[in-house]
């Protein structure tokens, strides 16, 4: 049982990770960025470039990955989203400009990076081998970054003069300009570094995982869910989701082995139910 | 490689071509169309890519080589593809684009959904496809239109499977499998025949979504079990190394093996020493057995492409059998009713294998027909790296 | 009231001028030109349409609905067992895919609809995979297999006289697809338009605007929400029993999340504020894929670089373009 419990909190970790850059594009600005998958995926691309293909250091790596995602995320919000948002009668029409930039990445990553699964060398070789439970190195040290990662996020966000102008657009946009925020230039921040998020943590995983040039779509669905089981827009909310969701899928995987086939049906259909229950996820703000 | 035109240009192009097979040919060779359907986007891209540079690659070194001879003609082979995005709606406006293209033959689709919805529009329209999908319906009477492009796993499971029972002493097998059609449609064959082997089916039930990344949580309950053999059922090459890696470092010391084709190179990224004894299914790709031709194809394909995928192995052979066919029986360049009375006799040298092993269709076990390609069951093991075969073996 | 009577006179002659592009036009041009592979790409075109007029209803309540590939696939497994192990002829099933949509959609709609924004959203999109995976495990589908060799539709025929012909037995049954799918797509877009337009029309604007408010002056906003969710699965059903007939073939991923997303985007590519968006915007979207098909492995990149262009031109929808310009906020 510790293991399923380990491997829940390990996918946790990696899920909420995801989950927080899509969460801070959408509380600043209402945008479901469906593009965080493909930027999830082309952040993962660089960090197979340059580590794997170049043989610099991860770290470096991992610093390319976010630089680069952060300047896409900056042009996207700049020369897209800010237009469309300031022309559209409804505020949903951002999705189609969403899912159109999703399907701009998925073709230049195809097109740039190929059709094959990648992967790069192992950080950490060996595996952690106690009678309750296994783990590879590796995975131990990608989840301590990631808690790392989200940590520190909180605490930008929290503490940091960018963090709090933020925090401030995202609850009342109106109020937070009438205050004195600049709100086109925190909304290009907030954009920019939702994207850096998604692109670190790609760049993360692939140590583990690898990268796939397909994955992107199914990705920013896994995050939407998790979003929405935290609450839309809240970090908390993100966090929560990303380890219910992971906790739930290795339990869930476990507890409903012998009826293998209906398990995820279970998990999905039970998320159902929660959210109509609580129609604004664990701590969400309502938007409507 | 960039096909770009305007609506214009290929209008012109398109009336052009028409003008030039309804003339005859004059000085240059006569444009042969093959068409292909398939995937070439989104999470199975690797599928249909795979397929669509196999032909192009071919096609290329045919044309460059000045053409193909099919009767008292000279042929230039022009590969038309079409994206379906594995989407079973978009498959069938694919095969209707190709009956509009005026072909006759076409690969694909990837899959089962795919496969079976575009029946209807091949059998009206007088098109013979290749789809790489296993059903047993879509290749028996009263359907007449299909031939699998390959070895289906229920051909490959029970060697495989019978093969390790003998040699390497497996007794217990469990299965775990993306939740989708094809995969799970291949667990269930593969259930089949482990029982009527009598290996003990320790786990049949275990699934996963195809998007899943760690798959750490899936195998603990299966790799607990402690089977000889886990069977990946229809695992996505892109899936595979990732299973494989999660299944070793959680301890898992049996056997590993899938009926898919599988790349060497994303193997070895994505896993690993870690991967070293997987057994999958390849076409001619061992050093052991390939011949020149095959070499000639793979030093053409990693030119064209940059890399070559392990998994072209299998399907450089569906343009190969349409060309082969065509020129026993030149008549069938339009006339798809001459090809079926060609493939019941057919036979011709198969130029990717060391040896005299024969092109010609099969499936009359399986399908009561002759609707398969004759691919050689090339049962390999991964080592370091590389693909060695394991054994090999014949349909039928 | 002058002014109500030109503007009824010009819808109908526009519909009138529709249907004759529709019916003479496009089938005259087809021969001419000898591309009958339009037929299956308009067809898909009335299908997918008429799902996504589902779609664009529930917008008009103010929902973002990701959830119609659901509804679609339901439809396609009613008419194709109907049809296969029920031997009930698929004129027959058609309806009954689309009324038996509607009734579950009534049980999934009473807990979800109290959802809104992207929670609505996402609860949708879930049941489109919830619908997929249910497809896979329930016995009565035939699971991962699917349900193959499904019979072209049969003859309708009243009092001896033959409505319309045997499938089965006609030189171009992708014709007769089209004609019959375009004649249903005329009348759920008519029905829309009626709908829209009548008062439970303008029940459901003031929902879209602010439900609290619409509450307290008595609309009961409960009904109309199920009432509007309950047509669009309707039309899900019926779209996606349409398709199984011409597929002659279902299985659990015949409709799937990217058909939810898809249904989605077609509302908002030809305008939310428009009856005839979903229209317009399948249309689009659906021929702007098929017409970069000669573009081989840059068609997604140019595809979805248009996309882009054109939602940054037109965020309000194509239709906005010809419509008297709207109050921006």
């Amino acid at each position: 049982m510790t293991q399923v419990i380990v491997n829940g909190l390990y996918l946790g970790a990696q899920y909420a990770l995801i989950a927080l850059g899509l969460t801070l594009i959408f509380a600043l600005m209402n945008v479901l960025n469906f593009a965080h998958g493909q930027m999830y995926v082309f952040g993962g691309f660089i960090t197979y470039t340059v580590y794997g293909q170049l043989h610099l250091p991860f770290v470096v790596a991992l610093a390319c990955s976010g630089v680069t995602l952060a300047i896409i995320g900056a042009l996207f919000e700049r020369f897209l989203f800010r237009t469309v948002i300031r022309r559209s009668v409804r505020d949903e029409s951002t999705m189609l400009l969403a899912a159109g930039t999703a399907f701009f990445l998925d073709a230049v990553i195809l097109l740039l990076f190929g059709e094959k699964q990648r992967g790069v060398p192992k950080i950490v070789n060996g595996v952690l081998n106690v009678d309750w439970l296994i783990i590879p190195y590796d995975k131990i040290i990608v989840g301590v970054i990631a808690l790392v990662l989200i940590a520190s996020f909180m605490a930008y966000m929290q503490f940091s003069r960018p963090g709090r102008a933020m925090r401030a657009l995202a609850q009342d946009r109106v109020a937070a300009q009438l205050m004195g925020v600049n709100v086109d230039r925190y909304s290009m921040i907030g954009f920019a570094l939702g994207a850096m998020l998604a692109g670190v943590v790609g760049g993360l995983l692939v140590a583990i995982t690898g990268v796939n040039s397909g994955i992107g779509g199914p990705i920013s669905i896994k995050a939407f869910l998790m979003v929405m089981i935290g609450g839309a827009g809240v970090v908390g909310g993100a966090i929560a989701g990303g380890f219910i969701l992971g906790m739930l899928e290795s339990v869930g995987l476990s507890v409903l082995h012998a009826y293998g086939d209906v398990t995820y049906l279970v998990i999905f259909a039970a998320l159902m139910v929660f959210l109509s229950i609580r129609p604004n996820g664990l701590m969400g703000k309502p938007w409507g | 490689m960039i096909r770009k035109y305007s609506a214009v240009q290929s209008a012109l192009i398109g009336a052009s071509l028409l003008g030039l097979m309804a003339t005859g040919a004059q000085a240059a060779n006569t444009e042969l169309k093959i068409g292909f359907v398939g995937v070439t986007s989104g999470p199975a891209a690797a599928w249909g890519t795979s397929n669509v540079r196999s032909m192009q690659t071919l096609a290329a070194q045919w044309n460059e080589a000045g053409g193909v001879k099919i009767g008292d003609r000279t042929y230039d082979i022009k590969i038309v593809t079409f994206d379906d995005q594995k989407d079973p709606k978009r498959a069938i406006a694919g095969m209707e684009k190709m009956a509009q293209e005026g072909i006759h033959y076409v690969v694909g689709p990837n899959v089962d959904d795919g496969a079976a919805a575009v029946r209807p529009v091949a059998e009206a329209k007088g098109i013979i496809y290749f789809p790489y999908a296993f059903p047993k319906a879509l290749y028996t009477k009263p359907a007449a239109n299909a031939v699998l492009g390959m070895v289906a796993n229920y051909q490959s499971g029970p060697a495989i499977y019978k093969y390790l029972h003998d040699k390497r002493n497996v007794k217990t097998i469990a299965f775990v499998a993306a939740n989708e059609s094809d995969p799970l449609s291949q667990r269930d064959g593969g259930v089949a025949a482990a029982n009527a082997l009598g290996l003990q089916v320790v786990a049949d039930k275990d699934t996963y979504q195809n998007d899943t990344r760690d798959f750490t949580p899936v195998l603990t309950p299966i790799v607990k079990l402690k089977p000889d053999l886990l069977v990946l059922s229809g695992v996505s090459p892109a899936n595979a190394p990732l299973l494989i890696r999660a299944a070793r470092e959680l301890g898992y010391q049996g056997l590993l093996s899938t009926e898919t084709a599988q790349d060497a190179k994303v193997l070895e990224e994505g896993a690993g020493e870690l991967a070293n004894g997987f057994i999958s299914v390849g076409g001619a790709s061992t050093p052991e057995i390939r011949s020149k031709a095959m070499d000639d194809f793979i030093a053409r394909y990693t030119k064209m492409f940059g890399e070559y995928n392990d998994e072209s192995n299998t399907k450089v052979y569906a343009l190969q059998y349409i060309i082969d066919t065509l020129k026993a029986n030149p008549k069938a360049i339009d006339d798809i009713a001459e090809y079926k009375k060609t493939i019941d006799g057919f036979s011709a040298p198969n130029p990717y294998v060391k040896g005299d092993k024969m092109l010609h269709y099969v499936g009359t076990t399986s399908f009561g027909q002759k609707r398969q390609l004759a691919v050689p069951l090339v049962v390999t093991e991964y080592k370091n790296g590389k693909f060695e075969t394991l054994f090999v073996a014949d349909v039928d | 009231m002058g002014l109500t009577m030109t503007s009824t006179a010009s819808k109908v002659s526009a519909l009138a001028l529709f249907l004759v592009v529709a019916f003479v036009l496009v089938p005259w041009l087809i021969a001419v030109s000898g591309r009958s592979d339009l037929y299956y790409t308009l067809t898909s075109v009335a299908l997918l349409s008429i799902a996504s007029a589902g779609v664009w209803l529930t917008f008009f309540i103010g929902r973002i609905n990701i959830g119609q590939g659901a509804y679609a696939l339901l439809g396609g497994y009613v008419s194709a067992i109907l049809v296969t192990a029920g031997g009930v002829s698929f004129w027959l099933s058609l309806p009954l895919a689309g009324l038996l949509c509607a009734g579950i959609s009534v049980l999934i709609g009473l807990p979800i609809l109290r959802l809104r924004g992207v929670y609505f959203a996402m609860v949708t999109l879930v049941l489109t995979e919830v619908a997929r995976l249910a497809a896979l495990a329930v016995p009565l589908t035939n699971g991962a297999k699917g349900i193959t060799d499904i019979p072209p539709p049969g003859a309708i025929r009243l009092f001896g006289l033959t409505l319309l012909p045997d499938f089965a037995t006609l030189a171009n049954p992708r014709q007769a697809f089209y004609f019959v799918t375009v004649a249903l797509m005329v009348l759920v877009f008519a029905g829309v338009y009626r709908l829209v337009h009548s008062r439970i029309g303008q029940l459901c604007l003031s929902l879209q605007q602010n439900e609290e408010l619409a509450s307290s002056i008595g609309v009961n906003v409960a009904a109309l929400r199920i009432i509007a969710y309950a047509i669009s699965s309707f039309l899900g059903g019926i779209g996606g029993a349409m398709f199984v007939a011409i597929a002659q073939s279902i299985y659990p991923s015949s409709f799937a999340v990217a058909d939810s997303v898809n249904f989605m985007l077609n509302c908002f590519l030809g305008g939310l504020g428009y009856v005839m968006g979903p229209l317009v915007g399948t249309f689009v979207l659906y021929f702007g894929w098929d017409f970069l098909f000669r573009t081989g492995e840059f068609q997604l990149l140019i595809y979805s670089m248009v996309l882009i262009a054109l939602m940054l031109v037109l965020p309000n929808g194509i239709l906005s373009l010809f419509a008297p310009r709207r109050k921006e906020s």
